[in-house]
């Protein structure tokens, strides 16, 4: 497959983690601990997929994720938002909308299965 | 005042004065006597309002009986004066009563027609002295109830909350400095205008209507919240209630208006705080189950058996820590009156059949059967459709949570006049009777031998009910241990949908 996927998140624990998760289906990973390092391997590196973190200092995630979509050289690589709302049901309002209005790909709750994040993963890159 | 009768004889001759002092004083009257007109003028300068009667002769040497008349009449013209005339002298007791004599008797005359004239003057004289009594009375009460009503006034100008009368014709009749400064309207653009004229703000006015056209003597007060000015920094809180007369007529409205400005900020505060230590707690807390997460999916190797079982209940651990953070937040939320934020007209149709759709996963990996039932023509009402998915997936899945493998779920949507019907059935282990006044209680957890494994928080249910409360519901727990469980809510249909649109803003 040989797909390389960069992951920002501020939090190294679970940067951590969601790297082992890709990285165990082969996934080339690569990390930023906030947005403003994101913007730059993206533009440096242009991954096949993106995983952003919501929460996070600088530049947020929605507004990296706005940012990414704006830029025509990178608006192609979908991304996909972690969001740390947790509920039984999937996404409030909020969330669905922010995930709208900010274009992000696929949105989900962390903390997330392996499973299930790699199914979103390789659904997402099926769609390139 | 003293009871006794005291009359005064004025008259020149002794055998006079005696004689009647004699006879009269044998009635239980006083009697005091004086021999010429200055003489009785000093008795009468002396005895004010003390006397009742005076016996005044006529026929006296130096200041005449007339004279003498007219200078008591102008001491006191209430004074009663009997006069005695001469013999035969019928004009000079005509003139005599011209001049303000209550009555005469003529001489000779025996004692029986002298008490019989006196007691004719009593009788006035009592009816004066009882008349002089009630006007007094009546003086000090009129004097009393200004007392009071200005007491009453100076108290309500002095209130910090804002006071606000209408009549029954929506015509303002009191208000007070406060509620003139919290309406941002002069008191004199209040006072005496018609309520829909003094650019009140709507949802009160509305209440006020409202409270002025109740039929039922029942309705008590519906109070509400109410954002005044343009940069929204003012918040009120207005009680709106009818006034009622003895007779169960309404007479006007009254509402009385507190500043919430301060609390409203408070609160918001508080909001602001706690969503800032949620996510503080929350974040960490989710990189550990996510960390266990990858253990436990053998991403890092493999693991034994038991590594596998402490972990997986490291990771319900957790979670139920998530969980729990997640119904504070909802319970900060309720207290900040936040949790209802939007309502709109939701199908309680829709909104379990989506929630029986995502939870029946959970169910079926419990094999537990999840039936949802609906006989419902018209289940629509007025409500948070977050709120109603909340409520529906917590009952559901604590209807999972306690219900052994194999169980049945059953859930069931129908109409009760105008009330909409939801119960969630399970064939689960029941909840004791003791413990069921207090299954909606925060932080209330069963303790028994089975429950024990099961991980929650005991927010969920009060949380449940704190929505239900919102809406205008009900929330109801039937229980046999052993047996299985139902909970049964009621909420009123949207107006239209409603049988009878009675809305008494009570409950």
């Amino acid at each position: 497959m040989g797909k390389k996927i960069l992951v920002v998140d501020d939090d190294p624990d679970l940067v951590d983690a969601t790297s082992i998760i890709l990285k165990s289906k082969n996934y080339e990973v690569s990390v930023a601990y906030d947005g403003v390092e994101g913007m730059e391997k993206a533009r440096n590196e242009k991954p096949d997929l993106i995983v952003l973190d919501v929460m996070m200092p600088q530049k947020d995630g929605y507004t990296l994720c706005k940012e990414l979509k704006a830029d025509p050289d990178l608006r192609r690589i979908p991304v996909l938002l972690l969001t740390a709302v947790v509920d039984h049901i999937p996404t409030t309002r909020f969330t669905q909308q922010m995930g709208m209005e900010t274009e992000a790909d696929d949105f989900i709750d962390k903390p997330v299965e392996p499973q299930v994040l790699v199914e979103r993963v390789e659904a997402l890159l099926a769609k390139q | 005042m003293s009871d006794q009768i005291k009359i005064l004889v004025i008259d020149d001759e002794l055998i006079m004065r005696d004689g009647c002092a004699r006879i009269l004083s044998r009635s239980g009257w006083t009697v005091i006597t004086a021999e010429n007109g200055h003489q009785g003028l000093d008795e009468i300068r002396r005895h004010p309002s003390e006397i009742d009667i005076i016996l005044l002769d006529l026929m006296m040497p130096g200041m005449s009986g007339m004279e003498t008349l007219e200078r008591i009449r102008e001491i006191d013209s209430n004074l009663l004066i009997v006069v005695i005339t001469g013999y035969a002298t019928v004009e000079s007791a005509v003139a005599a009563m011209k001049k303000g004599a209550y009555d005469f008797t003529a001489k000779p005359f025996t004692p029986d027609q002298l008490r019989l004239v006196v007691q004719r003057a009593l009788e006035r004289r009592l009816l004066q002295k009882e008349t002089d009594f009630l006007r007094r009375e009546r003086e000090r009460s009129l004097r009393d109830i200004a007392t009071e009503k200005s007491k009453l006034k100076t108290i309500i100008n002095c209130m910090g909350d804002g006071v606000l009368v209408c009549d029954s014709e929506s015509c303002i009749a009191l208000t007070n400095p406060a509620a003139s400064r919290m309406l941002a309207t002069p008191e004199l653009q209040l006072s005496g205008r018609i309520s829909s004229e003094c650019n009140l703000p709507p949802e009160l006015l509305k209440a006020i209507e409202k409270s002025l056209s109740t039929i039922e003597p029942g309705y008590v007060s519906m109070s509400q919240e109410l954002c005044i000015g343009n940069a929204a920094n003012l918040y009120l809180r207005a009680h709106t209630a009818p006034v009622h007369s003895d007779s169960g007529e309404i007479m006007g409205s009254v509402t009385v208006l507190q500043d919430i400005s301060y609390l409203k900020e408070l609160d918001k505060m508080k909001s602001d705080f706690i969503a800032m230590v949620a996510h503080e707690l929350r974040a960490p807390i989710a990189a550990v189950e996510q960390q266990l997460n990858v253990i436990l999916n053998k991403m890092t190797g493999e693991i034994t058996e038991k590594q596998e079982q402490l972990l997986g209940r490291a990771k319900e651990r957790t979670r139920g820590v998530l969980d729990l953070i997640r119904d504070l937040l909802d319970l900060s939320k309720i207290e900040a009156g936040k949790m209802v934020q939007y309502k709109e007209s939701v199908s309680l149709h829709e909104v379990i059949s989506r929630v029986v759709d995502v939870i029946n996963i959970e169910a079926a990996a419990k094999n537990i059967s999840l039936e949802f039932v609906s006989t419902a023509a018209t289940p629509h009402i007025n409500a948070d459709r977050n709120n109603m998915e909340g409520i529906l997936t917590n009952l559901i899945s604590n209807a999972i949570k306690y219900t052994r493998e194999g169980g049945s779920i059953l859930v069931r949507l129908e109409d009760e006049n105008s009330f909409v019907k939801i119960s969630v059935t399970d064939t689960g282990i029941g909840i004791k009777q003791e413990d069921i006044p207090r299954i909606f209680d925060r932080f209330y957890r069963v303790k028994s031998s089975e429950t024990r494994q099961i991980i929650g928080t005991g927010l969920g249910l009060s949380i449940v009910k704190s929505i239900v409360d919102a809406h205008l519901g009900s929330i109801m727990v039937e229980s046999e241990e052993g047996e299985g469980t139902t909970f049964t809510i009621l909420f009123p249909k949207e107006a239209e949908y409603a049988e009878c649109a009675v809305d008494n803003g009570l409950n």
